[in-house]
């Protein structure tokens, strides 16, 4: 039904005085240490820094002369595809993949030269598309959130390989014990996540996933499109989380996030999955970059803004290139570096932060904000996000910032023709009737 | 014969070369102009004041929001310029003036303040246009009746182009009536260049050109030297050269001619019956028939007087009636003339011996009625039905100041059509366009962008506001319609409105709205 605008002007007349109605999920919420109420959380999938933020400026990108070996014995001699940039072409041929044994060859024990040679070996095939790197034509909105945002130079996927493994880390700080790379065949029982945490806390909490089917669960099969959820959404793999109403409640679909933000009741801690916009290749990047913005600019309009923060990474490199070598935690090597950004009211303008994180500060920052105790030893010693956010200032008033690259326009020069000439204007009929009254208070003359 | 070849006057009769009488200044004029400042300086205080009266009461509207919008622009206003381009439709000498607001730091009033200041200036040289042509007592009642008229006190409150080039028309008017009587080429050169800022001001006045060759042709007694007219011809496309030149050095060349082309081609907005059944009433009814009366009376006079307040009156309203683009401000550089005549009409009615104890009487009916109407005209409306030109639009600045203390920074709006807008624009700094501007160069404003694929994008996200507002959905239902059917598709939510009390048909009291603002989200 449509609510004319008659019957709508009597109801904008109540919703006036308020105007955007006030956050209520997060009223019961035991209150944060720091001035962020609400943290979202969105992961995309497949993307190294390099292959998005490789040009951009001031960040650690692609350096200068790089030339990737082909076959990395022979070194150049044997002939290097160096970075290019893929423009509108898409990697729809390229068979690109995040698996752990793709990463240990490009790693190749630290030189990080077997980025080609890696597929060669693996698939037979000759993928120079390894190299290519995506910018502001492509993805500018991104480059636009970096430059009022901040852009992390320094996250690196917390596993080498593996879609879930990365995931975990994301909800657990942990690898979990998987089974052949996937669930468990009775999921996962004993291991805690940030959400049984915040259960226990009292922290309001939803987890989003984009065209959800909640008939896919761990027990429902593990191929195909169930596959892709249960990897994207590791919650489903949990029997309590599947079992117990009140938990699966808030595994909800995306369309829930629009609507929770318009009601109010944008809980403290929400996670979000993507699927057809989750940026996979071949997938396009525009459509993920459209699916942020949507989300962001949700946000963005709602009362909720004034106290949140937005971040959204991707789970691994899906094996595009990026020239940082990853260091080594506890449990071994972490993978190689993924573009993460943090948009949030209290964010410092345009900084790019160095500070080595991994996804297990995502947890790690939840915990800190709502005083939980940490999942692992992982989030324990995770490097910090609230470096790269400023509460000493309030926070800043919302902007919707532009899908299209925005260059600062200089202020036209041009019009500065206007005052001259229009003034010269003014001046002349000015003299023309000074004269001519002047000319009045003289003895009469006839027209000659 | 034609009214104008019917009306006799010594100027025909006139040597060239001499001072004829008939061309002299009426006897006591210059001396009384400067007698006492008593009774003018009263006029113009009736002249500011109902031009300040409620003067802010009501935001602006359209075409306010468009001209202060450039002049905010030439200032550098970091806000409005980049949602107002300088060079725009018009020449900019008003937006000029208008732009020094903004450096003081408000642009909106002061802009509004400058028009006041040029309307009262109007009324000014019409009491002296009066003066010099009929006399000291001619001069009053036509300051007065202008004072009050609700045409030019209307237009003049707003920050519209015609108020401004209405003084400076009069003004070319009242220094060609001194070169006709004083025989002085540099009143004929002041002509020129009054008429050349009433050209920068706004451009469809160099119509008033064809108004004053039409009076030269129609009097034959007055010669001017070539040297003379060639010099003012030269000196009136010097200053009207200004504006071509600002647009050339500025690189925006396309702009103005792009913008003259769709005006002469563009379909009609009002019908042919649009000027006669709005202007009179306009004016004031007893006014018009005093101005009738008046030229009754001129046949006694001057003949070159009569041509000179006729041709300024026939040759615009004859254009703007075959001008396809019809507005209500356009036919006010009429209203000058048809002040003074009403005045004489006024003041010579009746006998001789009678006049005295008649004329004070008439005149004051005549002034009530037009302060009546004025006061009606500027008393702040909140109504839905809008004339363009009127006034200020009720509403408007309402909603686009709550849009800019709610709606994010960088937010994109959709409005029905192009006038709610630029309101927006002006007031909420956030981009907005009109649904109803065709895609269609040949069809639409060349000064407006169409919103193509209004559905893809919303659904891109990048157009995040629809506002419906009753003005506009008084003039287009289907684009009314189309708007409204967006806000269901993409879950459209009302977040604000602005209301006006309206009757029910069961006699209720009930609010109707004028604006509301949807949220959408794909």
């Amino acid at each position: 039904m449509r609510l004319g605008p008659l019957t709508l002007g009597c109801m904008c007349a109540l919703a006036a005085a308020g105007a955007v109605p006030a956050v209520a999920a997060g009223g019961s919420d035991p209150a944060p240490t720091t001035p962020i109420e609400h943290f979202v959380v969105l992961m995309q999938e497949n993307h190294s820094f390099d292959n998005y933020f490789g040009t951009y400026p001031g960040a650690d990108g692609i350096p200068r002369g790089t030339c990737m070996p082909i076959e990395p014995a022979r070194g150049r001699r044997g002939g290097c595809v160096a970075p290019f940039h893929l423009g509108s072409r898409r990697a729809q041929d390229t068979p690109l993949g995040n698996s752990t044994r793709i990463a240990r060859r490009q790693y190749n024990g630290g030189r990080m030269n077997g980025f080609i040679s890696a597929f060669t070996a693996e698939a037979g095939t000759f993928e120079p598309a390894v190299m290519g790197y995506y910018d502001d034509r492509e993805i500018p909105y991104y480059w636009n959130l970096a430059n009022e945002y901040v852009l992390f130079d320094r996250f690196f996927a917390s596993s080498a390989g593996g879609t879930l493994r990365n995931h975990m880390f994301w909800t657990a700080a942990a690898p979990g014990e998987l089974e052949d790379g996937g669930v468990p065949r009775g999921g996962f029982r004993a291991l805690q996540t940030i959400f049984d945490r915040l259960e226990r806390r009292g922290v309001s909490w939803k987890f989003y996933v984009e065209n959800y089917d909640p008939r896919v669960t761990y027990r429902s099969g593990w191929s195909g499109r169930q596959r892709a959820q249960l990897l994207r959404v590791p919650l489903l793999g949990f029997p309590r989380f599947v079992d117990d109403p009140g938990l699966s409640a808030k595994i909800v679909d995306l369309s829930e996030y629009y609507k929770d933000l318009e009601r109010g009741t944008l809980p403290a801690v929400a996670y979000i999955a993507a699927s057809g916009s989750s940026e996979h290749p071949p997938g396009d990047v525009k459509v993920g970059q459209r699916l942020v913005r949507t989300l962001i600019s949700a946000l963005t309009r709602s009362a909720a803004w004034r106290s949140s923060a937005f971040m959204w990474t991707y789970d691994s490199s899906g094996g595009w290139y990026d020239h940082v070598k990853p260091p080594n935690v506890e449990e071994g090597r972490v993978g190689l570096r993924v573009p993460a950004l943090l948009v949030s009211p209290f964010a410092r303008r345009g900084v790019v932060d160095s500070t080595h994180l991994d996804f297990a500060a995502i947890p790690r920052f939840i915990e800190r904000n709502w005083g939980l105790r940490p999942l692992s030893s992982r989030d324990a010693r995770a490097g910090s996000l609230v470096r790269s956010l400023d509460f000493s200032r309030p926070p800043r008033a919302p902007e919707l910032l532009s899908p299209a690259r925005h260059v600062i326009k200089p202020p036209d020069a041009r019009r500065s023709v206007i005052y001259p000439i229009y003034g010269a204007a003014l001046l002349i009929t000015a003299l023309a009737l000074a004269m001519a009254v002047i000319r009045s208070r003289s003895p009469m003359r006839a027209i000659r | 014969m034609s009214p104008l070849t019917r009306l006799r006057g010594p100027a025909a009769e006139a040597p060239p070369l001499s001072l004829p009488g008939a061309f002299r200044v009426p006897a006591g004029v210059e001396r009384g102009l400067h007698s006492t400042w008593v009774l003018p300086a009263l006029i113009l205080a009736v002249a500011i004041l109902v031009r300040l009266w409620n003067l802010d009461a009501l935001g602006y509207n359209s075409d306010e929001a468009v001209y202060a919008g450039q002049a905010a622009a030439i200032a550098g206003d970091p806000a409005l310029e980049p949602l107002f381009p300088a060079f725009r439709a018009h020449p900019l000498l008003f937006q000029t003036i208008v732009s020094l607001g903004y450096y003081l730091g408000d642009g909106e009033l002061f802009g509004r303040l400058a028009a006041v200041s040029l309307g009262v200036g109007t009324v000014y040289l019409v009491f002296a246009l009066g003066s010099v042509l009929y006399g000291r007592a001619v001069g009053l009642v036509a300051g007065l009746l202008l004072a009050l008229m609700p045409y030019h006190v209307v237009v003049t409150r707003q920050v519209l182009l015609d108020g401004p080039m209405v003084l400076w028309a009069t003004l070319a008017l009242y220094t060609l009536a001194r070169f006709v009587q004083l025989t002085r080429p540099a009143w004929l050169y002041a002509t020129a260049a009054a008429l050349g800022l009433a050209f920068l001001t706004k451009e469809t006045s160099i119509v008033l050109v064809g108004a004053v060759y039409a009076f030269l042709a129609l009097t034959p007694g007055l010669r001017i030297p070539r040297r003379h007219l060639a010099g003012s011809v030269a000196l009136l496309s010097l200053l009207i050269t200004a504006y071509p030149l600002s647009l050339m050095l500025a690189g925006r060349t396309e702009r103005g001619g792009g913008y003259l082309a769709w005006q002469l081609f563009r379909r009609p907005n009002h019908d042919w019956g649009f000027y006669p059944t709005v202007v009179p009433v306009a004016i004031g009814l007893l006014v018009v028939c005093g101005a009738g009366l008046g030229l009754w009376y001129a046949r006694r006079e001057s003949r070159w007087k009569v041509t000179l307040l006729l041709s300024w009156i026939v040759v615009p309203a004859a254009f703007f009636q075959l001008w396809p683009v019809k507005g209500f401000q356009y036919l006010l550089p009429i209203a000058p003339s048809i002040a003074v005549l009403a005045a004489l009409g006024l003041v010579r009615l009746g006998p001789r011996s009678k006049r005295l104890p008649m004329t004070p009487a008439l005149i004051a009916l005549v002034a009530i009625s037009l302060l009546v109407a004025t006061w009606q005209q500027i008393e702040p409306s909140r109504s839905d039905n809008f004339l363009a030109g009127s006034g200020g639009l009720p509403g408007g600045r309402e909603a686009g100041d709550w849009m800019e203390a709610h709606v994010p920074k960088g937010a994109r709006i959709m409005t029905i059509g192009p006038s709610l807008a630029n309101v927006i624009q002006y007031y909420a700094h956030r981009q907005a366009n009109g649904l109803a501007v065709s895609p269609n160069p040949h069809s639409r404003n060349p000064a407006y962008d169409p919103v193509r694929n209004p559905d893809r994008l919303i659904r891109d996200n990048e157009i995040q506001y629809l506002v419906w507002d009753a003005f506009s959905s008084r003039r287009s239902e289907f684009f009314s319609e189309r708007l409204l059917r967006y806000v269901d598709r993409y879950h459209g939510r009302a977040v604000h409105s602005e209301t006006v009390p309206a009757r029910t048909p069961a006699g209720r009291t009930a609010t109707k709205p004028l604006i509301v603002v949807y949220e959408v989200r794909p």
